[in-house]
């Protein structure tokens, strides 16, 4: 929306009203409140705050905070760790999982047990909850015919043996299953409060909103004033609760990100948060401030490419279109944001695989490939539509290729923006020749991306099916050895990429800023920061800093680099 | 007059049923859907969710069972805030937009007359210049450079006032300023010029002939007279701070109905989409019969056939 951009014209006045060389860092260096408290930003209002039916980043932040699952991430490595289950054996066929409960309890009191997590998980998959998540519960053994309503929610593979040890049985022994639990998909529900409501003649669908709610992790809901702010207090009935640090956070719902950085400015945020971007425009001018981080972020800007419609169903022409790409120029003069330039989907080191090494740039190539296909020159190519979304972002960057493509193969681009949701409904209905996309790996596996080109995925928008590439990939995850299963996901994605039914670009990052006196976010690539990690530092060596000489600025002082956190643009809808 | 009031009433129904038909027709036809995202959702989920909306309803049904519920005023549910109703998000939202309007109003009227006045009982002096080009450069910076400028000013330069949020009274200065200064110089050039125009007529000399002072001239006689246009000009001028706060409301994060206007339409949000419409049709529909019931008063020249 123009406004956005427009908003843009405040940040530049404060920028200019705010320079690094006066504190080092950008705004206010005192917190405006007592050190117990945290005061971030959720950049809007979550559609359900329900762990089955949540579905976006305005939502899961909440989530992770209030609920406690079977494991939880480790806020650096995002390992999976013991949360309510204390440890768990694995079968064999690595199939089933057996995990053993601590005894805990719900806010209100009431015992959290095994069935607590059956009636999650059932939840999940029932067609009834309607949930967008579903697809996640696919991974236990007969989700997917559930949601699909073939069976019942009763068949699911998942048992309670007794009030405290659940079994759980997988459709494949995947190795990223235990991080793909601590989603918020799989937090457990109260039971006993929905039935309760529901005797008492209230929608259970209501039962999050903070007069009904019962949860099981760290913070509880106190407050919601709809769409200005929401304030969590320590849950003291949290298992781990004596190493919860703070007393309180207070939760902004300020969409604009401009906004929330004038807030930021001004004292009223210690931490924008994970769902709120800096302005790409401003990037450049805000990573002199000591109180900028940047981190990679596990998603990839990439284009797809409807391999039915001429003259794209020429794998030659895909390929040389993606050899035409200048992907560090358009890094760095057009994203601008220190994204990794990639022309492979799996970004580089991802649950230790190796990226399929392709030229970022290879323009002499492309020409003799575009020739190879028989257009000898290049008026002989019919036009090209590239499609986006309406962002300036998503502009800039298809105008750089648009530039590209024409310098160095000849051919004319023309650019098509739409509006979010036009923009989806033509990319269903294979209605255009090359769109944009982002996508966000849901955990830390190869797969997350891989999963995208297979014939029987909805968000495959390519109309490319290769029935080698699909036996690949259930062959990988019936395997259940790590080293093997990664080469047969690599020598899938080399066969795709060989294809090209889409054009990688880059890896995102995220950039964002935190006060100088906020301890406890650290850096990992999901950009995922449980506040009970996060504490106020009330001893501050940067506080008595000498006041910086006139003339040149001193570099700002940056924070140990291991300390900080990641976060990209998550702009998968943006 | 009655006569002429309840006929005008009568005449809002058909006009009124043609806007909700059209921006539910509008609204219906665009392409996409509340519920698409980037990621797949599952048919069978898809069909629930359209279904517990009644989505999957031919569109005449729904249309008509919109309209029922709108009768016993239930404005329906919200899809992208699924806890909430429409009922329940425009009570919230509304008299927030209400409050940030009335500010402005005064904001506008304050600043505008006095600048009117100046301008014309100092016709031709610095004085009256400076009024104008300040009126001008008013009618000229656009909210959304204004807004800015007074968050760097006011908030981060002067630490006075919260940069953006709603709660206390001084959340409300920055945006009402903001929202509220282009009318203010609309109002001070019609000031002025109004007041201009009955300086120079006979009333106005004799009641200087009667030797009143020129205080009293000036708020007893010409002000009356010159308020006139100002007083027609503030039908619409309330209407348009209702519906254009979107910008401000956008840039102070006031939790309005503003921002709504925007976003309910790009998150198909068919229901919020329908309930602003309405009730921002509704007002401005009242306005404008208000503001033809005041003309009369003002102006006897003017009858209601």
């Amino acid at each position: 929306m123009g406004t956005v951009a427009i908003l843009g014209i405040g940040l530049a006045l404060s920028l200019a009203g705010c320079r690094p060389e006066e504190t080092g860092f950008f705004g206010t260096t005192e917190p405006r409140h007592g050190p117990g408290e945290l005061w971030m930003n959720n950049a809007g209002e979550p559609e359900w705050l329900d762990p089955n039916k949540c579905a976006d980043g305005n939502g899961g932040e909440i989530l992770w905070n209030t609920f406690a699952g079977l494991v939880q991430a480790h806020p650096a490595t995002l390992e999976p760790l013991p949360e309510i289950a204390t440890h768990w054996e694995v079968s064999a066929d690595g199939r089933t999982y057996t995990f053993h409960l601590r005894p805990s309890e719900w806010s209100d009191g009431t015992p959290l047990t095994a069935h607590d997590f059956v009636y999650s998980f059932r939840r999940l998959v029932d067609p009834a909850t309607a949930s967008k998540y579903a697809t996640n519960g696919h991974i236990f053994r007969g989700g997917a015919a559930i949601s699909r309503g073939e069976a019942a929610p009763e068949t699911l593979t998942v048992q309670a043996l007794d009030d405290l040890t659940l079994e759980v049985t997988l459709e494949n022994p995947i190795p990223y299953f235990l991080h793909f639990l601590t989603f918020y998909s799989f937090m457990p529900i109260p039971r006993h409060l929905l039935e309760d409501l529901a005797t008492r003649g209230i929608d259970p669908e209501l039962w999050t909103r903070p007069e009904h709610v019962v949860c099981n992790g760290p913070y509880r809901m106190t407050e919601w004033t709809f769409r200005q702010r929401m304030v969590f207090e320590k849950n003291p009935r949290y298992w781990d609760a004596t190493n919860v640090r703070l007393e309180r956070v207070r939760l902004a719902m300020v969409e604009s990100y401009t906004t929330a950085l004038n807030m930021y400015a001004a004292g009223e945020f210690d931490w924008p948060g994970s769902n709120t971007s800096l302005p790409a425009e401003f990037l450049d001018e805000l990573a002199r401030y000591g109180d900028f981080h940047r981190h990679p972020y596990l998603a990839v800007y990439f284009y797809w490419i409807n391999t039915q419609a001429p003259p794209l169903d020429d794998p030659l022409v895909r390929q040389a279109l993606s050899l035409a790409i200048d992907r560090e120029a358009l890094v760095a003069h057009v994203a601008r944001g220190g994204q990794i330039p990639s022309a492979a989907l799996v970004p580089d080191g991802l649950a230790g695989y190796e990226a399929i090494p392709l030229p970022l740039f290879d323009p002499d190539r492309a020409r003799q490939l575009l020739r190879e296909a028989g257009y000898e020159r290049p008026e002989d190519l019919p036009p090209v539509t590239l499609m986006y979304n309406t962002s300036e972002g998503h502009k800039q960057v298809a105008e750089a290729i648009q530039q590209m493509w024409k310098k160095e193969l000849g051919i004319r681009v023309e650019l098509e923006n739409q509006e979010w949701k036009v923009f989806l409904a033509n990319a269903e209905q294979m209605n255009f020749q090359i769109c944009r996309m982002g996508w966000t790996g849901d955990y830390a596996d190869p797969f997350t991306f891989l999963e995208l080109l297979t014939t029987e995925c909805g968000n495959n928008h390519s109309a490319w099916s290769n029935a080698e590439y699909d036996e690949l990939l259930a062959a990988a995850n019936r395997e259940s050895d790590p080293s093997r299963r990664l080469a047969r996901l690599r020598e899938a994605e080399a066969l795709m990429l060989e294809a090209q039914p889409l054009i990688p670009l880059y890896v995102y990052t995220r950039s964002q800023l935190i006060k100088p006196y906020v301890r406890g976010i650290e850096g990992n690539h999901q950009d995922r920061h449980p506040w009970k990690h996060i504490w106020i530092d009330e001893r501050r060596p940067d506080r008595d800093r000498q006041p910086a000489p006139a003339g040149r600025p001193p570099a700002p002082p940056r924070p140990p680099a291991a300390v900080h956190p990641s976060a990209a643009a998550k702009e998968k809808a943006a | 007059m009655k006569a002429y009031v309840i006929r005008r009433l009568l005449e809002l129904i058909p006009t009124a049923l043609i806007i909700i038909l059209g921006s539910f027709a509008l609204v219906r036809l665009a392409p996409g859907s509340p519920f698409s995202s980037e990621k797949e959702i599952p048919p069978e989920v898809r069909r629930q969710l359209d279904a517990k909306y009644g989505f999957d309803k031919p569109l005449p049904e729904q249309f008509v069972r919109y309209l029922g519920n709108l009768l016993v005023g239930d404005l329906g549910p919200s899809t992208k805030y699924p806890q909430r109703s429409v009922n329940e998000i425009i009570a919230d939202g509304f008299p927030v937009s209400l409050t940030l309007a009335g500010v402005a109003l005064v904001w506008s009227l304050l600043v505008g007359i006095t600048a009117g006045i100046i301008g014309a009982v100092r016709q031709n002096t610095v004085w009256d210049h400076a009024a104008m080009a300040a009126a001008l450069i008013g009618i000229s910076i656009p909210s959304f450079v204004l807004g800015p400028l007074l968050v760097l000013l006011f908030s981060l330069r002067l630490h006075l006032l919260p940069p953006a949020g709603w709660g206390d009274l001084r959340h409300v200065i920055l945006p009402g300023i903001t929202l509220g200064t282009i009318y203010a110089a609309s109002i001070a050039r019609l000031t002025r010029g109004g007041m201009l125009e009955v300086v120079r007529s006979d009333f106005i000399r004799t009641a200087r002939a009667k030797g009143l002072s020129e205080r009293l001239v000036i708020w007893r006689h010409m002000l009356k007279g010159g308020l006139l246009p100002v007083v027609s000009y503030l039908g619409p001028a309330i209407a348009s701070m209702l519906t254009g706060s979107v910008v401000v409301e956008k840039i102070f994060n006031v939790p309005g109905i503003g921002p709504y206007f925007v976003d309910a339409a790009f998150n198909r949000d068919y229901f919020l989409v329908m309930g602003i419409v309405v009730l921002y049709a509704f007002f401005l529909l009242l306005l404008n019969l208000v503001v033809d019931v005041i003309y009369g008063f003002l102006d006897p020249r003017i009858e209601y056939p």
